[in-house]
């Protein structure tokens, strides 16, 4: 977007050099504008419309990516099998798991060391509005695993036990997911899951994934090794130390990553939607700029005899192009506003997609900030630039007796 | 002619092509106006008496010859240079009063003194000033839609005075007005030239609205046919 503006920024500058020295007053533009009100207020719907479908889309990144960067910790790191980008790829043996826990790295609580031994698996449950079923992150922790994500926090019932076949499950799948309630029960590798507790995870990555307890998980599939480790230091400033040390140790052979940078890269979930949405955005995009660029073509044949008044008057072209360019930004601007309001009532509405690191679902909220709005805005007004200039242009060259006659 | 000429046109020549098709619309034509003359240009359409007008204020080109206004050769100057000189040296009045609509009286009067540079308060001052000479003090936040044909021409005549140019040039100021505005309009540009001695060009048809002039000068197929001095 930046990038867009960059070579537009001198013309950009000289627009409000012009407004500010030269003034055709912009309340002429403002006027015609209103004048005209059914032709200005549908493009500016157009436009408003564009401005609303790209807000939504980088929402839906923005939501995305806030879901995984509040996932993770400076201080804690995630261990890996060498080259595994995701835990469901990873696999880590049990004697290694004791030598990472016994590391003097290691933060400690009152109930032990903070590092949890974790396996994850996919398993198929109902969506809620019966459009069929889609791959949910199970997980299983230990206890530590719980007590290391203080951003999940315990909302009813209660946490599972060990060694028991019991599921804790986020709030926020209840409206995405079938029957999602305390009670109910899952049958899948020969027993039966009873969900004992629901956690609301602050809407991070974790607001879409199933907990229980990782020996029960590990047993039900038969598994002999976790996935992975999550591992809390003592401070962020030894996770380069630690790394380093469970790569040299010949006993381990492992890697880490920073949780924060695990979750980062998990990102990349939103990208075919925000590539979608993006192709979607441009297309439309097209068609507002000529929906601008025709309503400002409207505009200069409908006030050529205005033009040729002004011209008369001592008006110079630059001076007519500046005004009709001002006219078109007013003219996408309100359309700016238009949709970056219309954006903001999607704020907060959960949704999900398929992580395809994991192939399971990943719930998110549209996250319209002010910075996305005002991203929109500043699209508006490029394509009150791109969509205002022709006419504009077009304006500024009539020659003033033509002009006078009506073109 | 007495007096020092403001307007001087040598061999003034024009012509239009349409496709290939050159159509001369002045051929040749010598003219001198002295300054604070006031004179009515008259001739059949076609005549090129709006064409002599047009390119007298800046706002077309001759294909030959030299024209010399307010000093200023104007062959010379560059689009850009000949909009700052009209800005300076010429007032507009047009047949349909080309008022804008969306403007009210006070901001049409503005509009040239937007490209002088003064004060929003000397602005004020002069508009109200242009007001007060067209009798429109107390309709200056009207706009045009809201004013008689008669008011609307006289905002342009304040409009066109509101600058303070040395000429006037008006094309059929009276052509959409009923008599009796027309003759109030008349009456007030003779006004305008015989107390602030502004110079005058006046195209029309009315042998009336030429009569307030002191010289009628006919055009006939882009020559000048005669002049014509008013007696009163």
């Amino acid at each position: 977007m930046e990038l867009l503006f960059l070579p537009l920024l001198p013309y950009l500058a000289w627009l409000l050099w012009t407004a500010l020295r030269h003034p055709i007053p912009l309340s002429y533009n403002w006027r015609s504008l209103w004048q005209r009100k059914v032709g200005t207020l549908s493009t500016a719907g157009a436009i408003a419309v564009v401005v609303a479908i790209f807000v939504v889309v980088l929402s839906l990144a923005q939501g995305i990516s806030s879901a995984f960067v509040s996932s993770g910790r400076a201080d804690q790191v995630v261990v890996l099998r060498p080259n595994a980008r995701v835990e469901l790829n990873s696999s880590l043996e049990r004697d290694r798991a004791r030598i990472l826990k016994s590391s003097p790295l290691v933060a400690w609580d009152s109930l032990g060391p903070l590092a949890s031994a974790e396996c994850l698996t996919v398993k198929l449950l109902e969506l809620a509005d019966g459009s069929g079923s889609t791959n949910v992150l199970f997980r299983g922790l230990e206890p530590a695993g719980v007590r290391m994500r203080s951003q999940v926090r315990l909302v009813e019932g209660r946490w599972f036990r060990p060694n028991l076949p019991e599921l804790v499950l986020p709030l926020k799948m209840k409206d995405r997911f079938r029957d999602i309630a305390l009670g109910r029960t899952f049958t899948f590798n020969g027993l039966n899951w009873t969900v004992v507790g629901l956690f609301d995870a602050g809407s991070s990555a974790f607001d879409s994934e199933v907990w229980t307890d990782v020996e029960t998980l590990m047993h039900a599939h038969r598994r002999i090794s976790y996935n992975a480790m999550l591992v809390r230091l003592q401070a962020p400033e030894k996770i380069p130390v630690f790394v380093k040390a469970i790569e040299d140790d010949k006993r381990l052979k492992l890697e880490g990553k920073p949780e924060a940078a695990y979750f980062a890269q998990q990102t990349e979930a939103g990208k075919p939607i925000q590539i979608l949405g993006q192709m979607i955005t441009v297309i439309l995009t097209v068609g507002a700029i000529f929906a601008a660029m025709n309503t400002m073509f409207a505009a200069v044949a409908s006030r050529t005899p205005e033009i040729g008044t002004l011209r008369a008057l001592g008006f110079r072209r630059v001076e007519i192009l500046a005004s009709f360019q001002w006219e078109a930004l007013m003219l996408c601007a309100l359309g700016g506003v238009a949709g970056a309001a219309m954006a903001l009532s999607f704020n907060g509405i959960r949704t999900g997609t398929t992580n395809f690191e994991t192939f399971s679902d990943v719930g998110f909220a549209f996250t319209v900030t002010p910075a996305l709005m005002l991203e929109g805005f500043g699209f508006s007004l490029l394509m009150g630039v791109l969509g205002g200039f022709p006419p504009a242009w077009r304006a500024s060259r009539i020659p003033v007796t033509d002009a006078m006659k009506g073109g | 002619m007495n007096g020092e000429a403001i307007i001087r046109c040598e061999g003034i020549a024009k012509s239009y092509f349409r496709d290939s098709l050159e159509i001369p619309v002045l051929q040749g034509l010598d003219l001198e106006i002295p300054r604070g003359g006031y004179f009515a240009l008259m001739g059949p359409s076609g005549s090129g008496k709006t064409t002599l007008l047009n390119l007298i204020a800046g706002i077309d080109r001759p294909t030959g010859g030299s024209l010399e206004v307010c000093g200023y050769r104007l062959n010379d100057l560059d689009d850009d240079e000949l909009a700052g000189w009209r800005a300076i040296h010429v007032g507009f009045i047009f047949q349909n009063y080309n008022l804008v609509p969306v403007l009210n009286a006070f901001e049409n009067v503005e509009l040239p003194l937007l490209l002088q540079p003064l004060s929003r308060a000397q602005r004020r001052a002069r508009v109200l000033e242009a007001l007060a000479l067209v009798n429109l003090e107390d309709r200056m936040w009207n706009f045009p839609r809201q004013l008689s044909g008669g008011q609307e021409q006289r905002v342009a005549i304040a409009r066109a005075i509101v600058s303070d140019p040395r000429i006037l040039v008006a094309d059929e100021p009276t052509g959409a007005l009923d008599a009796k505005n027309a003759e109030e309009v008349m009456a007030l540009l003779e006004r305008l030239n015989q107390d602030l001695g502004k110079t005058i060009l006046l195209v029309t048809h009315d042998p009336k609205a030429a009569h307030h002039a002191r010289v009628q000068i006919h055009l006939e197929k882009g020559v000048l046919d005669r002049t014509v001095e008013v007696n009163r």
